[in-house]
């Protein structure tokens, strides 16, 4: 064995430029593939973590019908009830109740159609960090009455600033139209450039007072200790409570649910198509390295090494090279995650198109340890299947090619 | 005591299509301690009887017995395993581990036979050193020239205790000072050690130091002699 490690060693740096090809092939192949993952990972977790911090929360209560229809007068039945339940449940971290209805925001330049969100400011940013996305002016703690927040980018097409006014018009719970005069105390800039045109923020009570005679409430937002307990809690509040529908973030939002199963195919489709590349990288070089040595191997079986020993050297000399390689690879990919995990990857040149479809410009990527196992294992396994090929190949040659002329 | 005996060996390349008959019902027996020559032109068959001796290549026909073992029915992991341990090969062109050194190269054989680490490094110094290159046992092939690759490979061929060495052109690709010394060598083991040769070859100057010529015509031995020892 030793002899044949010798062997497969030296011949490996025969020809140092080009093992050293392959190298760098299996050290590419591996980086990409944990980077790819990592970057895929770190997008994907950023936009659910995004959406469940800012706004969508663990879990929420609405009407049954409310996320359909959309009225006004479809609120939360028993609302005290469900809010003491919540406050006495130990699963529960904080929730927060808002005020919701679809209105027309109107300045003295054009109209939108917005949903307007009345929030109750303590415990909103309890339970989320949609105010991290202020950029200009205050939040709801404003003294200012009626007060609102607006998207940076609904403000630009109203021509609006700060300490301008607006128009909300939205029907109350008796379907009749109400309309008031609101003041912009804070623009906010979100993750998604169509969530900022089409959401505007005002305080719950404000928002109640014009709604109906007793305060309303239409979703209440429910941050867990564990979101893996998501389901089990909106069970719990489904059969306590009639009238309501409670439902975890990936019933809520099921683009966000199917987008994680994408990130996955994606992950899968871009590893495959790398370790594709970096197989046929490996045949290439193995075959190359083995056409050469056609005539020293015919010597090699004619002298009397098995063509069993033949397999292990030629495997070896991959098998070398690959652990070789994915070591290198495995630490520079590490590095690399280490790096771009504390400083983010800043893809400015996309951040316009990356924030109309709500992602981030600045990715963080992240990959668990059972991630660079898979693909570690990958990477190894099918550098050593591209060599079965030369390997197979290796000890078909026939002995006679000893005494052929060069 | 006969090593070597083929009986009635044929062979014939491309039977379906140009069938090429290198070999005709050629029946040889080859004794212990013998120095022999295959000569012929081009094309005559001597190198393809070469192979079949050596196990290198099954005739179509016929039988290669070596000791009394039939070696052209055996099984290919077997017959490796039979050339391993009882046939040394030379080849025109040296063949050597181009990765390995001198004295690797001689020793790879014997570890290939697995045998005692303590033993083959013994071994590979006396081969080395009955060849001449003692000195030279570090140096890798490029770094040697023809002739003395050439020895090295006679060493290695050595090197396994084999039954016979079986040599194809050993002095082709040598100039008449290596060649001459290498024969030297040859016949210095094959006089004092009694190891058997057999080589393939065009060279005068190899088939002078014969003590045994067989002359190939068309893939049949045309003559057989034995010549004077004096001679040379």
């Amino acid at each position: 064995m030793k002899t044949l490690l010798t062997l497969s060693w030296r011949n490996i740096w025969r020809h140092p430029a080009r093992s050293s090809v392959l190298l760098a092939a299996v050290i590419a192949g591996l980086w990409a593939g944990v980077v790819t993952v990592g970057l895929v990972n770190g997008l994907m977790q950023q936009r659910i973590d995004y959406l469940i911090e800012s706004e969508i929360t663990h879990a929420q209560v609405h009407h049954p019908e409310f996320q359909a229809e959309g009225y006004s007068w479809l609120y939360i039945p028993d609302h005290a009830e469900i809010v003491e339940w919540l406050e006495n449940d130990e699963r529960v971290v904080s929730f927060t109740s808002r005020t919701i209805t679809d209105g027309m925001l109107q300045s003295p330049i054009k109209t939108s159609g917005v949903r307007i969100r009345g929030i109750d400011m303590p415990s909103e940013t309890r339970t989320t960090n949609f105010h991290d996305n202020l950029v200009a002016g205050e939040y709801l703690d404003s003294d200012i009455r009626n007060a609102i927040v607006i998207g940076e980018r609904l403000a630009d097409e109203h021509n609006m600033e700060l300490g301008n006014r607006v128009v909300l018009t939205f029907e109350d719970v008796d379907n009749e139209l109400t309309s008031a005069s609101f003041n912009i105390v804070g623009l906010f800039r979100s993750a998604s450039t169509d969530y900022d045109e089409r959401n505007v923020f005002v305080r719950a009570d404000e928002l109640n007072a014009l709604l109906s005679d007793t305060p309303v409430h239409h979703e209440i937002g429910i941050m867990l200790t564990d979101e893996t307990r998501a389901a089990e809690v909106v069970d719990a509040l489904n059969s306590e409570f009639s009238g309501i529908r409670a439902q975890t973030w990936r019933q809520l939002s099921p683009e966000l649910s199917m987008l994680v199963e994408l990130g996955g195919v994606m992950v899968v489709l871009i590893t495959l198509i790398i370790m594709l590349a970096l197989a046929f990288g490996i045949l290439n070089t193995m075959l190359m390295a083995l056409f050469e040595r056609m005539r020293e191997i015919g010597m090699l079986l004619s002298i009397g090494m098995s063509r069993r020993r033949v397999f292990g050297m030629i495997m070896l000399e991959a098998g070398i090279l690959t652990i070789a390689g994915a070591a290198a690879g495995m630490i520079l990919a590490t590095l690399s995650i280490q790096y771009f995990s504390d400083r983010g990857l800043n893809l400015e040149m996309f951040a316009e198109g990356a924030a109309q479809i709500g992602f981030d410009h600045i990715i963080y990527p992240t990959l668990s340890v059972a991630e660079y196992i898979t693909i570690l294992a990958v990477v190894v396994m099918i550098t050593l299947l591209a060599s079965l090929y030369p390997a197979f190949k290796g000890i078909r040659i026939n002995p006679l090619e000893a005494a052929r002329d060069a | 005591m006969t090593i070597v005996r083929t009986e009635k060996l044929c062979k014939v390349y491309n039977p379906d299509t140009v069938p090429v008959h290198a070999l005709n019902n050629v029946c040889i027996e080859v004794d212990e301690g013998e120095f022999t020559a295959l000569r012929g032109p081009s094309g005559s068959g001597k190198t393809t009887l070469l192979n079949m001796i050596g196990g290198l290549d099954k005739p179509t026909e016929g039988k290669v017995f070596i000791d009394g073992h039939e070696i052209s029915s055996m099984k290919d992991s077997k017959r490796i395993d039979f050339r391993l341990q009882n046939i040394g090969f030379v080849f025109q062109h040296y063949n050597l581990i181009p990765v390995f050194t001198a004295a690797e190269n001689v020793a790879f054989i014997m570890m290939l036979q697995g045998r005692d680490k303590q033993e083959i490094r013994k071994r590979t110094d006396k081969l080395l050193d009955q060849v001449g290159l003692g000195d030279r046992k570090d140096a890798r092939p490029a770094q040697l020239s023809g002739g003395q690759q050439q020895r090295v490979a006679v060493a290695r061929a050595l090197a396994s205790e084999p039954r016979f060495i079986l040599a194809d052109e050993p002095t082709a690709n040598l100039d008449t000072e290596a060649a001459m010394n290498l024969l030297d060598i040859m016949e210095k083991m094959n006089r004092e050690q009694n190891i058997t040769f057999v080589f393939s070859t065009h060279d005068q100057r190899v088939i002078d130091r014969a003590r045994r010529v067989v002359t190939m015509v068309d893939g049949a031995i045309d003559q057989d002699e034995i010549q004077d020892p004096d001679k040379t």
